[in-house]
């Protein structure tokens, strides 16, 4: 029975000690993934640490696999926003290094 | 509080404490007062405070006199005996007044309480692309040109006196105000300036309050960010080798070394193993790793991230 269960092409995702913090943005990149048909996540009471999120997709791929393809995109965009935000703070640096050098 | 005879009473003077930023540069190796923590793991530092008024007129108890009782913890009040900056007023004494207590700095994030908060302001908003058009401006007089770069409140546009045209002088400070719009539409030339957001390039203020560095502030919400995708997968995972009743896959090193010992695989357990037809998945979610405060973006929710300053909390 619970092996189906992973199978399925919609499936409502109930995660504990999270909030909009890492929802919103796995509901960013599930919107923007093709095969999925809804997606949504609501926060049943702002007290409780509890986030339910929502997928319904096509049928050509499974509910777990569109969310987990999510968490990977966000994970390459932090990636990429940490590594181009390194290059830029020490671009910025060595340019007033050098303007204070000059000085 | 071992003596206060200020004016200020206990609860006021604790308040203004726990408001003082700390210099947190340590603090991400610091564990939350209710986190799952070990032996080795910093949780709070001390500072005490001694101060008697002996002279005449008024007193200011500051910031400097607050004293770290570890001094190799690293943490003290931001502008700390700084001999630039003006140090933070606690409370102002008159003769015969007397303040001593022991204060406990303590690691929180935005979300426990907005003294924690490690920055001013955080907001962002998407790049203006604004054009121009010349054949407008040739129509104007001087004085309307004039008034249509003064129309605008954030100094978007300048008078170029040469050219005797308005031009762009910072795109970026333009508020999305349409003050220079409605200004435009006015002056009867509603086609002199058109306005747009660019949806991919947006520009995000972060101003610091000295408790962190601002880039590290931003580097570290971008951590946190990830940090909480890779536990999801890590925990995604697991709740479908559970659910299939296979043995659990290998954990990476670095995913949920801080989770205390079976936390979180009761979270998805516990979360429902309900398989009714909707396919409810409970998952643990990653334990706070101290992760961010609400990711607003839109209204300036800042991203609380690591070492929110250490609060200080007053010890009776």
């Amino acid at each position: 029975m619970e092996g189906e269960a992973t199978d399925f092409f919609a499936a409502t995702f109930s995660i504990e000690e999270e909030d909009h913090t890492l929802a919103n943005a796995l509901r960013f990149f599930l919107n923007k993934n093709p095969h999925v048909a809804f997606c949504g996540y609501s926060m049943p009471h702002p007290s409780e640490e509890l986030v339910n999120l929502r997928v319904q997709t096509t049928g050509k791929v499974t509910a777990m696999q569109a969310v987990k393809a999510a968490c990977e995109d966000v994970s390459q965009v932090c990636g990429h926003m940490r590594y181009t935000l390194q290059e830029a703070v020490n671009k910025f640096q060595a340019e007033e290094a050098a303007a204070r050098g000059k000085r | 509080m071992e003596n206060n005879t200020t004016v200020l009473n206990d609860e006021f003077l604790a308040h203004r404490l726990g408001l003082i930023p700390l210099v947190s540069r340590n603090a991400v190796y610091w564990k939350r007062p209710f986190e799952w923590s070990g032996d080795n793991d910093i949780i709070e530092t001390a500072f005490s405070l001694d101060v008697m008024c002996e002279q005449d007129g008024v007193m200011d108890v500051t910031s400097n006199d607050l004293v770290p009782l570890d001094p190799d913890a690293g943490v003290v009040p931001v502008n700390y005996h700084s001999a630039t900056e003006k140090p933070i007023v606690i409370c102002k004494m008159r003769r015969g007044q007397h303040l001593k207590l022991v204060a406990r700095a303590r690691k929180g994030i935005g979300k426990d309480h907005a003294k924690f908060i490690p920055v001013a302001t955080a907001v962002f908003q998407y790049k203006p692309q604004i054009t121009l058009s010349a054949s407008a401006m040739a129509d104007m007089t001087d004085d309307e040109k004039q008034a249509f770069v003064h129309s605008d409140p954030s100094k978007t546009f300048k008078f170029n006196p040469i050219t005797r045209m308005v031009e762009v002088e910072n795109e970026e400070s333009y508020m999305y105000d349409e003050e220079c719009i409605v200004k435009a539409r006015e002056l009867g030339r509603p086609d002199l300036v058109t306005i747009r957001q660019v949806q991919d390039h947006f520009v995000f203020r972060v101003e610091g309050t000295g408790v962190l560095e601002v880039k590290s502030i931003v580097r570290q919400a971008i951590e946190i960010l990830h940090k909480k995708c890779v536990d999801l997968e890590t925990l995604a995972r697991e709740a479908v080798a559970i659910a299939k009743g296979q043995p659990l896959p290998e954990r990476a090193p670095a995913a949920g070394a801080d989770m205390g010992p079976g936390g979180h695989m009761d979270g998805g357990m516990g979360g429902g193993h309900d398989m009714g037809p909707g396919g409810h998945m409970g998952m643990g979610g990653p334990g706070d790793m101290g992760p961010g405060g609400h990711m607003g973006g839109m209204y300036g929710g800042p991203p609380g991230p690591y070492g929110g300053g250490p609060g200080m909390g007053m010890y009776r």
